[in-house]
């Protein structure tokens, strides 16, 4: 078995010196299981003083709405990571969460719309 | 205050142009988002010669499309090795549907991205890309090998084309809007 050891690479894959599951105190799912890579979410008018800087950076980026994946794709962070730092954002009231696309697929008229903005293009 | 979000997954084999047609339709260059893999999938992956390697990257393309003030399209393509099959169970949960690219010098590219959608019967349309060139084959040996249900539209494409893109998306849209009528009862099934 080799996951217990270490490699002596601090700066891994991302690139930083705090691993990051420790920034998410070891959770290896979101708690709230409908947040997907296309979940947008936004910043709240929260204090976001008393935050890591990781996570300020990922309010930072939620002034306007974003999806979970655009986050990961400008913070160059892992998928698993950056929905789980969401989540955690989300849970203590830092950022606020859309519809995810989950609940959407069987509702015609929202599909109506899509297909409507389609043929605007 | 909401914020809708639309998934469409882009798939095919290596190759079959699914970044390129994200870019084409997409209102913003395609962005990267990756995804670590780690020990977990030494076993399934390949790891000869690289034994001291815990990690694997995938890599995962995809673009929007503002739809409204309050819903937005994401095109996700597909990690480009089928193997990654977690990742397009994440990408396929709760999408309109998908769009299945096809290169026809190399059919079997497509054949596993098929099988995937069919048996999870999320609505899909094939797209054969013309980018590589004319094609010798009609739609019918296209289906033929396949194995295309008749019911599953059969578009042709080219991917660096925007309107030939969209075009292949809102046929996606329509099919999956008359399946969802098909099966709340309001159209009669087709025989």
């Amino acid at each position: 078995m080799t996951f217990e050891t270490w490699d002596g690479d601090d700066e891994s894959a991302a690139g930083r010196f705090v691993p990051l599951y420790v920034l998410v105190n070891g959770r290896t799912a979101p708690r709230d299981s409908t947040l997907d890579l296309a979940t947008q979410v936004v910043a709240l008018p929260v204090d976001t003083r008393g935050l890591e800087p990781e996570y300020v950076e990922i309010v930072r980026r939620c002034a306007n709405w974003i999806s979970v994946a655009e986050i990961g794709a400008y913070l160059h962070l892992p998928l698993a990571i950056t929905k789980v730092m969401v989540d955690v954002l989300i849970e203590q009231g830092y950022l606020g969460a859309g519809t995810p696309a989950q609940r959407n697929i069987v509702d015609l008229h929202l599909l109506d719309s899509v297909l409507a903005g389609l043929e605007r293009l | 205050m909401d914020r809708t979000s639309v998934k469409i997954v882009v798939a095919g084999g290596f190759g079959t142009g699914k970044t390129t047609l994200v870019a084409s339709v997409s209102e913003i260059p395609p962005l990267t988002t990756e995804e670590i893999l780690t020990e977990a999938s030494i076993g399934v992956d390949d790891t000869t010669g690289v034994e001291g390697k815990t990690t694997t990257t995938v890599a995962l393309d995809f673009g929007r499309i503002t739809i409204s003030p309050d819903v937005v399209l994401y095109l996700f393509g597909t990690p480009g090795q089928d193997r990654f099959w977690f990742m397009w169970d994440e990408l396929a949960q709760g999408a309109v549907g998908a769009i299945v690219l096809v290169d026809t010098r190399r059919l079997e590219s497509s054949f596993a991205a098929v099988d995937y959608f069919e048996r999870r019967g999320i609505p899909f349309v094939t797209a054969v890309n013309r980018f590589f060139g004319e094609c010798a084959y009609t739609d019918d040996e296209i289906r033929s090998a396949l194995e295309l249900d008749s019911r599953v539209p059969l578009v042709w494409c080219d991917a660096r084309d925007r309107d030939s893109s969209k075009l292949a998306l809102i046929t996606l849209v329509r099919h999956a809007m008359a399946r969802l009528r098909v099966r709340a009862g309001s159209v009669p099934v087709a025989p």
